[in-house]
C-alpha cells in the first residue's frame, strides 16, 4: 500500500504542487515576520515539521475514536499539545535560536495549514501515509522559509548562515521586516511567471 | 440594536474602571506631576508655610524602585500665595518612574507621603495606542496574514471580518486573563499557556457563534462565517501570550485586546479599499491576485514604520 | 444522551493524555533549561571580564553574589543585603541613613542560593513577620586571591522601544572594564547596533568620574577609532588610539541616537546608585567589624 513510490510523490506534493507558502498562501506571518536570515527560516521550519509530522502521525492514528463533532477541538488540542513540546524544547536546548524567534514557535498553533492538513488528509489515512504527507508539507514550509531567508539575509545583511559572503550591505531595507511582504509578493509573482512559462512551452508542444 | 447596547455597556465598563484612577487625592497635596525634565511640581490644598515648603531640608524625595538613593533638590520655587511648589533637582529625572515624595515640617514630623508618577490613564491609553499603530498587529508584527490576505478583498468582507474579531479578542482576552492570573500562576503551570489559551479562543468562538445564532439570525447571517476564521488567526493568541509575557493587569489587557482588534480592522479596512482599486487597474497576469496584494502590504508596512517611537503620553 | 456522552469522555481523555505528554515534556526540559541558564550566565560573565573557552578563568579568581533586598514595614523601609561571611551566607539590613539594623547567619545551601523562590523564602523567615521583602538586584565581586578585582552588575531601563538589558563590570575604583547588553528589542540594523563592538567598547575604560558627566555627541566617529575599536588594529596601536578618546563622551550610532541616549544614561545610572550603595555597605562592614569573604 505504502510503496516507496507513493510516499515520494506524497512529500513532492508537499514541496512543490502544494506548497504552504508559495502555492497555498496559507501561514505567511512567519514567512514575512522572521526569515531574516536562512537560521532563523530553519529553526522555525523544523519546528513546523515536527508539529505538522507528529500531529498528523497521532490523528491518523486515533482516527476511528475522534467522534465527528469534536473534530476541530481534538485537532486543536493535538495541535497546541505538540507545539508545546517543541516549544519547550527549544527554548531548553537552543536558548539563543528560540529567542531569535520570540512568540512565533508558540503561534504555530494558530497556522491554519497544519489543522487544513489534518481535516483533509490525516484523519482519513493510514499513519504511514500521514507520516509522508506531513513530511512533505512540513519540508515544503522549510525549504520556503529557507529559500526567503537566503534571498534577505544576502541582500540584506550580504551574509549567508552569518558568513559574510559578499564583504558590504547591499541593501539594508531587506531585513526590515517590511521587505518580508516584499520579497514573498515577488516569489509569488516568479512563482506565477515560471508556471505561466512552462505551460505556455507545454501548450505550444 | 444589539451593538448600541453593546457599545453603551463598553462604554460604561470602560468609564468605570478609570473611577478608581481619578481619586488619587492626597490630604495636603491636591494635584503633583512632572514638569521640565528636572521638575516635580506640587499644588497644594490650602496655602503652606514658607517654613514648610520653602526649605529643601523638609524634603525627601526618591524613586519607588531605589528608597535608598535620595534625589538632590538644587532650587526650590514657591508660589506668592503659597499654593504652588516646584522643585527642581540637579540631575534630570527618570520620570518613567514613579517617585515618593514627602514633607516634614521644620519638627521633623512627617505631614505627608505621595506618589508622582505619569498619569495612569495615558499609561493604558498608550497601550491602546500602540497596540492599534505603533505596533499594528498586521503592519509591524506581522500576524493575522492567512486571514488578513483573505478577508480584504471587499470593504463590507473586511468590516465584518474586523468588528467580529474585535469582539472574540477583547472577551477571549479578558477570560484568558483571569485564568492566567487565578490558575496558571498559583499552580505554577506556565507550559499550559498555548493549550489554554487557544482553548478559550474556541470556547468564546462557539459561545459567540451560539448566541449569535439565537439572539439575532440577521446579524448572524452577515457575520457568521467569520467566526471559523477567528481561531486560524495568529493575533488572537498573541494577545494572551504578550498579556502573560508582560504581566499585564485586566485593564490594560482589555486595552491591548481593544487596539489588537482595531488595529486589525483599521489594516483590513486600508488594505480592501485599495484591493477594490486594484481588481479595476491593469496588473500584469503574474502579479494579479495576491502578489500585488503582497506588495501594497508591504508599502502599507514601510508607511506604519512612521510610527515607531510615537510617544503621546 | 448516550452522544454526548460519549463526545465528553473521549475529550477527557484526550485532555488527560495531552496534559500528560506535556507534563512530561516539561520536566525533562525544565532541567535542561535551568542548566543552560546557569552556562550562559556564566560565559556572559567570563566574557566581561576578558575570559572565554581559549582563555579560561584562573582558580585563584572567585566570584562571590551579593543579592540585595528592600525591607519594609508600614514605618520604614531598609535594604537588606545577603552576602558571603568568613563562614557561610548572612544578611547585613542597613536602614535609609547609613546604619546598620541587624546582621544575622543565613542557613542555606550554596546550590539553592541561586534560585529565586528558595532564597526569598528564607530571607522572609530571616527577616520576621509583618515585614515585607521584594529582591531589588544582584551583584558579583570578583576577588582574585582574596582581594577585590572586579564588580559585575546588571541592569535594566527603558530602550527606544522596549526595554533593554544590560551587564557591566567596573573595577574596584568603579571605572567600567565592560559592557554586555544582555536583551533589548530594538530596530535590526538601527538601535540593535548597540550590540556591536564599536559601540560598546566605547564605553570600556572610561573612569568613573567619566561615566558620572557621561554624554552622547551626534558627530561621525573618527575611522582610527573605529578600527581600533573594532579590533582591526594590532594591539599596541590600539592601546594608543583607545587612550586618546577615552575622555570623550560616546558618539551615537547613526539613526539611533535615542538607543544610543538610553544605553548610556542607563550605564551612568546604574554604576552611579551602584558607587553609592557600595560605600554605604563597605562603611557599615568595617565599622560593625563584619568579617566577609570578599
Amino acid at each position: 500500500m505504502a510503496n516507496d513510490k507513493s510516499s515520494m510523490q506524497l512529500i513532492s506534493r508537499g514541496i512543490l504542487s502544494e506548497n504552504p507558502i508559495f502555492k497555498l498562501a496559507l501561514s505567511m506571518c512567519p514567512a514575512v515576520g522572521i526569515s531574516t536570515t536562512v537560521m532563523n527560516g530553519f529553526m522555525l521550519g523544523v519546528a513546523v515539521l515536527f508539529v505538522q509530522v507528529f500531529s498528523s502521525v497521532t490523528i491518523s492514528l486515533f482516527k476511528n475514536k475522534i467522534h465527528p463533532r469534536i473534530r476541530i477541538p481534538t485537532y486543536t488540542l493535538t495541535i497546541a499539545t505538540w507545539v508545546t513540546v517543541i516549544d519547550l524544547a527549544l527554548a531548553a536546548y537552543m536558548p539563543e535560536a528560540y529567542a531569535k524567534m520570540g512568540i512565533f514557535v508558540k503561534l504555530i498553533v494558530a497556522f491554519a495549514i497544519i489543522t487544513m492538513r489534518l481535516e483533509m488528509f490525516a484523519c482519513k489515512e493510514s499513519a504511514p501515509d500521514s507520516f509522508w504527507d506531513g513530511l512533505g508539507m512540513g519540508l515544503g514550509f522549510l525549504i520556503g522559509m529557507m529559500v526567503i531567508g537566503l534571498v534577505r539575509e544576502l541582500l540584506g545583511s550580504g551574509a549567508i548562515l552569518g558568513y559574510d559572503v559578499l564583504g558590504f550591505k547591499p541593501l539594508l531595507f531587506f531585513i526590515l521586516p517590511s521587505a518580508g511582504f516584499f520579497v514573498v509578493g515577488l516569489m509569488m509573482a516568479f512563482f506565477n511567471w515560471i508556471e505561466l512559462v512552462y505551460k505556455q512551452a507545454k501548450g505550444m508542444k | 440594536m444589539m451593538m448600541r447596547r453593546l457599545l453603551k455597556y463598553w462604554t460604561i465598563a470602560v468609564l468605570l474602571s478609570l473611577v478608581p484612577v481619578c481619586l488619587q487625592a492626597a490630604e495636603l497635596v491636591s494635584k503633583q506631576g512632572f514638569g521640565k525634565e528636572n521638575e516635580i511640581r506640587l499644588s497644594f490644598a490650602a496655602a503652606v508655610g514658607k517654613d514648610v515648603a520653602g526649605y529643601i531640608a523638609n524634603y525627601t524625595v526618591f524613586e519607588e524602585s531605589d528608597p535608598d538613593i535620595r534625589l538632590e533638590i538644587k532650587e526650590i520655587v514657591l508660589s506668592p500665595d503659597g499654593r504652588q511648589v516646584s522643585l527642581l533637582f540637579t540631575e534630570a529625572l527618570n520620570s518613567a518612574n514613579a517617585h515618593v515624595v514627602s514633607i516634614r515640617d521644620s519638627d521633623g514630623k512627617e505631614l505627608t507621603s505621595l506618589l508622582v508618577k505619569k498619569s495612569y490613564l495615558g499609561y493604558i491609553l498608550s497601550i491602546l495606542i500602540s497596540a492599534l499603530l505603533v505596533n499594528n498587529f498586521v503592519f509591524t508584527k506581522y500576524l493575522g496574514l492567512c486571514v488578513f490576505f483573505g478577508t480584504s478583498k471587499r470593504k463590507t468582507t473586511a468590516k465584518g471580518m474586523g468588528v467580529v474579531f474585535t469582539i472574540v479578542m477583547v472577551v477571549s482576552a479578558v477570560m484568558s486573563w483571569f485564568f492566567y492570573q487565578f490558575i496558571l500562576i498559583p499552580y505554577d503551570l506556565n507550559f499550559l499557556q498555548i493549550v489554554v489559551f487557544i482553548g478559550l479562543v474556541s470556547l468564546t468562538v462557539q459561545a459567540v457563534d451560539t448566541i449569535l445564532r439565537k439572539v439575532n439570525p440577521i446579524l448572524f447571517n452577515s457575520f457568521g462565517v467569520f467566526l471559523v476564521l477567528v481561531i486560524a488567526n495568529c493575533v488572537i493568541i498573541a494577545v494572551p501570550l504578550m498579556m502573560a509575557n508582560y504581566n499585564y493587569n485586566v485593564i490594560e489587557t482589555f486595552m491591548l485586546a481593544l487596539g489588537a482588534g482595531g488595529g486589525f480592522l483599521l489594516a483590513l479596512y486600508l488594505m480592501s479599499s485599495v484591493r477594490e482599486r486594484l481588481d479595476l487597474a491593469n496588473i500584469p497576469e503574474t502579479f494579479r491576485g495576491l502578489p500585488i496584494a503582497f506588495i501594497v502590504a508591504g508599502q502599507f508596512a514601510m508607511a506604519f514604520l512612521g510610527f515607531s517611537g510615537l510617544q503621546l503620553f | 444522551m448516550k452522544d454526548i456522552l460519549t463526545i465528553i469522555i473521549r475529550l477527557t481523555i484526550s485532555c488527560m493524555l495531552a496534559a500528560t505528554v506535556m507534563g512530561a515534556a516539561f520536566l525533562v526540559t525544565n532541567k535542561a533549561k535551568k542548566h543552560n541558564e546557569h552556562v550562559n550566565e556564566q560565559r556572559v560573565r567570563y566574557a566581561l571580564l576578558g575570559y572565554s573557552q581559549e582563555k579560561p578563568i584562573p582558580e585563584s579568581m572567585t566570584l562571590h553574589e551579593i543579592y540585595r533586598y528592600i525591607v519594609s514595614d508600614e514605618n520604614s523601609q531598609s535594604i537588606g543585603y545577603l552576602l558571603p561571611g568568613k563562614d557561610g551566607l548572612i544578611f547585613v539590613t542597613i536602614d535609609m541613613a547609613g546604619k546598620i539594623v541587624e546582621n544575622k547567619p543565613v542557613q542555606i545551601d550554596e546550590a539553592k542560593v541561586r534560585e529565586k523562590e528558595e532564597r526569598d523564602k528564607v530571607v522572609r523567615e530571616i527577616v520576621g513577620g509583618g515585614k515585607d521583602v521584594s529582591f531589588a538586584d544582584q551583584t558579583i565581586v570578583v576577588t582574585e586571591n582574596g582581594k577585590r578585582k572586579a564588580y559585575l552588575l546588571d541592569g535594566k531601563f527603558t530602550g527606544f522601544k522596549t526595554f533593554i538589558g544590560v551587564m557591566l563590570a567596573l573595577d574596584p575604583q568603579f571605572s567600567l572594564l565592560g559592557l554586555e547588553i544582555l536583551e533589548h528589542e530594538e530596530d535590526p540594523g538601527l538601535g540593535a547596533e548597540i550590540e556591536q563592538n564599536y559601540f560598546r567598547n566605547q564605553f570600556k575604560g572610561k573612569s568613573f568620574e567619566n561615566l558620572k558627566a557621561l554624554d552622547v555627541v551626534k558627530e561621525p566617529m573618527p575611522d582610527a577609532y573605529f578600527q581600533a575599536l573594532e579590533g582591526n588594529v594590532a594591539e599596541s596601536d590600539a592601546a594608543a588610539i583607545l587612550k586618546q578618546y577615552v575622555d570623550h563622551d560616546i558618539y551615537a550610532l547613526t539613526g539611533a541616537t535615542i538607543s544610543s541616549r538610553a544605553v548610556s544614561n542607563g550605564v551612568k545610572g546604574i554604576a552611579k546608585k551602584f558607587a553609592y550603595r557600595l560605600n554605604i555597605l563597605d562603611t557599615v562592614l568595617t565599622d560593625e567589624k563584619i568579617a566577609v569573604a570578599f
